[in-house]
């Protein structure tokens, strides 16, 4: 890839997430991050400053204008990423964009049209789905050791108290508390990411219901945000769990899949992929064997996690430099982006219809931006 | 005269309106961020019933909110900062926020003089000797990126009250505080050590540790904030009578709590920040370099500190750091630090 002249990466939203972008982009063979923008031109400074990119703006237009930029990432809140891909795929350069891609299922739709109109290709950040355990189910599901998908539980926990979640908190004016479906619209993408790709095309049925954990009043508009949500799905043979979680303790991120041949669960966090055992002994012997097997299972992946770490493929942002490889080698070769525009709808549309349902007076009303 | 206090209700916040009290100042607006932090102030202004204290809630991230606190002031002294968060965060805090009170400032009709409380930080110390005086001809960082976010968007911070000095031609204090400390405050200044893995890092082995006890650092705000000829200058605040990393860690341990420690001396130090440093972009970055060569330099060089100049105008520490170290240490064993 040396060989081939870099791409051009530009960053729009300079707040809490664009480091990530930076740190993962400044690793990558084949790009450059030529330009960072922040309509707050100190954030812009700041990050530009931190990670050595030659030029900052505060404004889209001139940064598109100057900077002739192959790939922009917009990391801004999701109430402007439609406007600002449309100024983007105008200027000629592909997008990608963090989650949630808008508010609202049509106006994603209208973002992936803009996008496949200006003849340029977009994908969004659902970077947890390329993790290396998360590629290894892929490869299980599709060499068939799992069977067919019977039913998924997607689990996120959260933590308020932590770095993203304080800021959340701590802010009563936060652009997230804006959002019509508040803390779960931007975290609730990696919980239907996961289940709807094992889900058949047909529209699936979608009951959620969510309610507030947490006592403390504080007497601003932090108090009206739910923070724990649980989702039941049904497509065709398939069921579906979809958990966000802000109170249990340690905050988990994983997968399990009952598969009519096998059971997996896929642990984001510790990174981990482990067929569940089975009894393959009779009476009290089977009911001994099984956690030594599970016991093995662990050990070995234990064993290819060090290996990883040990070839320095251990970043916590491993998954977004897969992404980002597929996705900047598909715009040199013109193959098709790495997630099908179809998955990113159709996971806007389940989202719709959880906001609907739990946050019914705010659904489809619009917010105003704000820093990420 | 009317003076604002931004961060009113902070560590050294109150500290400052309780010194400005002492001084005799009875007209004091207090922004704080949200109204839970006035309870210490309330209970500081009922030593004081002669004197007018005015809360005021100001998310200084909002431009149009700050207009109304700075209105009909004298004096701004500026004490918000961010102390922790992501790096987006604390820009915003520490250097947007004073973006927008400096507009707010100048959007005065009146003149206003502005005291900005800085850092230490904002110095450009790893470039020095290792045991060379600090004083204010000391110059400012030239490698930000290089040093922690905390030092870097104080330095920002710091540039841009030059910078509208210089536009706009308001009267600008500044104040370089070392580490600040005493009841309420952190427990180790990084300066001392970290903990890492269960274990206390000692790593300022005798460096002076360039202390200054809150009430003296506020005093230090309060005595050149009212000051006729600070106009465009810069002091440094220290304490007298100093003591070492090591005479820190040790009275603490006697006097608050058992702290295993590892000592770990200069040169290994600097061994392994060299090391982590080549392994985090060896491994391009799957572990970060908390500990490189520049940053030890600055922290754990070791230095000495001068506050002749802070003197010059009349300061006086108002706590020797004897007895501040004993009240602030007798404060800590009453309540134990909180779990970061």
């Amino acid at each position: 890839m040396t060989d081939l002249r870099k791409l051009r990466i530009g960053i729009i939203g300079c707040g809490k997430i664009a480091d990530g972008h930076a740190e993962v982009v400044k690793h990558l063979a084949g790009a450059e991050l030529a330009a960072v923008c922040d309509r707050e031109p100190l954030l812009a400074e700041q990050l530009a400053v931190r990670y050595g990119v030659p030029a900052w703006y505060g404004d889209v237009g001139e940064m598109l204008a100057r900077e002739k930029l192959d790939v922009v990432h917009i990391t801004t809140p999701p109430s402007v990423h439609l406007a600002l891909t449309r100024q983007c795929v105008g200027a000629g350069a592909h997008v990608f964009l963090e989650k949630p891609l808008t508010l609202t299922a049509p106006e994603s739709r209208e973002l992936i049209d803009a996008v496949v109109a200006a003849r340029r290709q977009m994908t969004i950040n659902y970077w947890p789905n390329f993790d290396p355990p998360a590629m290894k189910f892929k490869k299980m599901l599709a060499s068939g050791v799992i069977g067919d998908p019977v039913h998924v539980e997607a689990f996120i926990g959260y933590d308020l108290a932590g770095a993203y979640g304080q800021a959340l908190m701590s802010d009563a004016g936060h652009w997230v508390h804006r959002l019509p479906g508040k803390l779960f619209q931007n975290m609730m993408d990696h919980i239907f990411n996961r289940i709807v790709p094992l889900f058949p095309d047909a529209e699936p049925e979608v009951h959620a219901f969510a309610f507030k954990r947490r006592e403390a009043v504080r007497g601003d508009a932090t108090d009206s945000m739910l923070d724990e949500l649980r989702v039941f799905m049904r497509g065709g043979g398939v069921s579906a769990y979809g958990s966000l979680c802000s109170h249990a303790r340690p905050v988990a991120n994983t997968l399990k899949v009952y598969g009519t041949k096998a059971t997996v669960e896929v642990d984001f966090n510790n990174r981990t992929v482990v067929t569940a055992a089975s009894q393959r002994y009779p009476s009290a012997v089977g009911r001994l064997v099984p956690p030594f097997q599970m016991a093995s299972r662990y050990l070995s992946e234990a064993k290819k996690n060090a290996n990883q770490f040990r070839k320095s493929e251990f970043h916590f942002f491993a998954g977004m430099s897969r992404l980002l490889e597929q996705f900047y080698g598909g715009i040199r070769s013109g193959a098709a982006p790495p997630i099908p525009y179809v998955e990113i709808l159709r996971v806007a549309e389940v989202m719709d219809r959880v906001i609907e349902q739990v946050y019914p007076a705010t659904a489809g009303a619009s917010v105003t931006g704000g820093a990420r | 005269m009317k003076i604002l206090v931004t961060g009113a209700g902070g560590f050294l916040g109150k500290a400052i309106v309780e010194r400005l009290l002492a001084h005799g100042e009875t007209d004091l607006r207090c922004m704080l961020r949200d109204t839970s932090k006035a309870r210490g102030l309330e209970e500081i202004a009922s030593r004081y019933p002669e004197a007018k204290l005015e809360f005021v809630t100001v998310n200084l991230r909002n431009l149009a909110e700050i207009g109304r606190a700075v209105a009909g002031c004298e004096i701004v002294i500026h004490a918000a900062a961010a102390l922790k968060g992501s790096p987006a965060e604390m820009f915003m805090d520490s250097v947007v926020a004073s973006r927008n009170l400096l507009e707010a400032v100048v959007n005065e009709v009146r003149p206003i003089r502005v005291v900005l409380v800085s850092s230490f930080g904002a110095m450009g110390v790893a470039e020095m000797r290792r045991g060379a005086m600090i004083d204010e001809s000391t110059p400012l960082e030239r490698h930000p990126e290089q040093r922690d976010v905390y030092s870097h968007s104080k330095l920002r911070q710091e540039q841009l009250f030059w910078e509208y000095r210089e536009k706009y031609g308001f009267e600008l204090v500044v104040l370089r505080p070392g580490v600040i400390y005493g009841p309420g405050g952190g427990h180790f200044s990084n300066r001392v050590g970290l903990s890492l893995f269960g274990r206390f890092l000692h790593l300022g082995g005798n460096n002076l540790l360039p202390l200054t006890y809150v009430d003296n650092c506020a005093e230090a705000i309060v005595v050149a904030a009212l000051y006729p000829g600070a106009n465009g200058q810069v002091y440094n605040v220290v304490d007298d009578d100093l003591v070492t990393s090591k005479q820190y860690l040790s009275l603490y341990k006697d006097r608050v709590k058992p702290v295993r420690s590892v000592p770990v001396p200069y040169f290994a130090l600097m061994w392994g920040s060299r090391m982590v440093e080549r392994y985090s972009e060896r491994s391009r970055g799957q572990l970060p370099a908390i500990f490189t060569p520049y940053k030890t330099r600055a922290m754990w060089g070791g230095n000495q500190f001068s506050n002749a100049k802070l003197k010059s105008i009349g300061w006086q520490p108002i706590i020797s750091t004897h007895e501040g170290l004993e009240r602030a240490f007798a404060a800590f064993r009453a309540e134990p630090e909180k779990a970061k």
